[in-house]
């Protein structure tokens, strides 16, 4: 197991794409540095606008902290959506390339085999989020010092600074939680798709899916809480004045579950199905 | 006809009695007032609006007679425009008259109402209503209603009923719904559009505790 786990990161480390996928991650994260730091104050004045008749504003809100809060929320979108790209290349450049048959002559084990692929996926998952994370931070209190932190969740909501990075990387932590579900599903959609493209196509529409679901009311109370939909914007619960610990508890078990049965599900299929 | 006549007169003469030009105990605390020349104080905010979340603020205020009063803070801090002349300058800026509305008693406490009416166009307020504790010389509450920006209530409580100036300030002000691009700064889920359009001005509360370091008479 540990050699197949080595050969993994060998694998994705040499795979290109990953690169780009990377680069493509920290392309965003400059982009949003570089827009808030020309445009940033006057999002902040258009935020603001209705207070000032009544508020005079003393600190500065365009700090580090809003701007790590930017980059945060390319958790909603734009890293799921590249992660998938990089982890259902685990597999479907296996398939493509007719490794995975060579690999199988081997005296290797299927599941263990694509339990290494969800390892790996699951690994890289967690320290792209943990550096995406820490360039956030680094870049923008270098760039933009620290402040409040001001988030419109349920109202216009303040944060000291100490309690505003907390919340931060807490946010992170959770996110990540959320990160290695959407790869986790992007491995096993490419274990029963096996072709890059469509796999890349239908891991996108369940993402977008699952965006769009979020915003739906399903009329119960069970789907309302429990449904995976649900549960990926847990991250964003950091950001209510008070935290709701229980809700966090719950949803971040309940994606954890969510993701071990995806991840069974995908060995089940490996195991069963036909490597040709 | 004499005797709807002398009904008239007696009418307008008992109206125009209760029109003073100014109000002797208005006058008497204006004057108390007005031996503070300025004043820097340490002001602690609570901030009680139902769309605002934010932790108690801390800022340091400065006052100097004919300025416009200062602020200074570490962190952010939202303060209120209105509500922090404490020395009332705004209020007897322009000149003014005042009508003597009788006593009231307000939380067991015997007060003096009198109106104020600038009689000077430039005056940005229409008009004020002042509580006076004249046991003490002290405003208890003012309410002032201003030309631009609503009505806003001042309950100013002191540490003693020699202080001049009040120690704890509750600021009641009319403020629009804030606006913003939903979507824009995180999770919307839980928004309420039909409720947010009903409440499109509401009433916030501000609290100010204040400690003075230096008072200058």
């Amino acid at each position: 197991m540990r050699a197949l786990l080595a050969t993994e990161f060998y694998k994705l480390i040499k795979q290109s794409r990953t690169y780009y996928a990377l680069a493509a991650i920290f392309v965003i994260e400059g982009v949003v540095l570089f827009s808030a730091y020309y445009q940033g104050a006057g999002i902040i004045d258009i935020v603001l606008s209705n207070l000032k008749d009544t508020f005079y504003f003393e600190g500065n809100l365009l700090n580090g902290n809003l701007v790590t809060y930017f980059i945060l929320n390319s958790l909603w979108f734009h890293v799921p959506l590249i992660l998938i790209i990089i982890m259902s290349g685990l597999l479907t450049t296996e398939y493509k390339d007719k490794t995975l048959q060579m690999v199988m002559m081997q005296p290797v084990k299927k599941w263990q085999y694509i339990l290494s692929k969800y390892i790996v996926a699951i690994v890289f998952t967690t320290c792209v989020v943990f550096v995406l994370a820490l360039t956030s931070f680094l870049l923008s209190y270098a760039l933009f010092g620290k402040g409040d932190l001001i988030v419109y969740v349920n109202g216009l909501t303040f944060f000291e600074h100490d309690d505003a990075l907390l919340r931060l990387v807490y946010a992170f932590i959770v996110g990540a939680v959320s990160m290695v579900f959407f790869s986790v599903v992007s491995v096993t959609l490419a274990v029963i798709f096996k072709e890059a493209m469509k796999t890349w196509i239908i891991a996108a529409f369940f993402l977008i899916l699952s965006n769009i679901l979020l915003k739906v009311d399903f009329g119960s109370e069970l789907l309302n809480k429990g449904l995976y939909v649900k549960l990926n914007d847990t991250w964003q619960y950091f950001f209510t004045f008070e935290i709701p610990w229980n809700t966090i508890y719950t949803n971040v078990a309940l994606l954890i579950a969510y993701t071990l049965f995806t991840m069974g599900v995908g060995v089940y299929v490996f195991q069963k199905k036909d490597i040709g | 006809m004499i005797q709807r006549l002398i009904l008239i007169v007696l009418c307008i003469s008992s109206i125009s009695s209760l029109a003073q030009e100014q109000d002797e105990d208005l006058l008497r605390i204006k004057e108390r007032l007005d031996t503070v020349s300025a004043f820097k104080a340490d002001l602690k905010l609570d901030v009680d609006i139902s769309f605002i979340n934010m932790p108690q603020k801390k800022a340091t205020v400065q006052f100097e007679k004919g300025k416009p009063i200062s602020f200074s803070s570490e962190d952010f801090a939202l303060i209120p425009k209105r509500g922090l002349d404490f020395s009332f300058q705004e209020l007897f800026e322009y000149p003014f008259i005042t009508v003597d509305r009788g006593m009231e008693t307000v939380e067991g406490n015997k007060l003096k109402v009198v109106n104020i009416i600038p009689t000077d166009k430039k005056a940005d307020f229409s008009i004020a209503t002042l509580y006076l504790d004249l046991k003490a010389e002290q405003i208890a509450i003012s309410e002032i209603s201003t030309k631009k920006d609503g009505i806003y209530t001042l309950l100013l409580d002191y540490s003693t009923s020699e202080s001049v100036l009040p120690t704890k300030v509750e600021v009641q002000f009319e403020m629009e719904r804030i606006r913003i691009p939903l979507n824009f700064m995180g999770k919307d889920i839980d928004v309420d559009r039909k409720k947010m359009r009903e409440e499109e001005v509401k009433t916030g509360k501000i609290f100010l505790t204040l400690d003075y370091k230096t008072i200058s008479y």
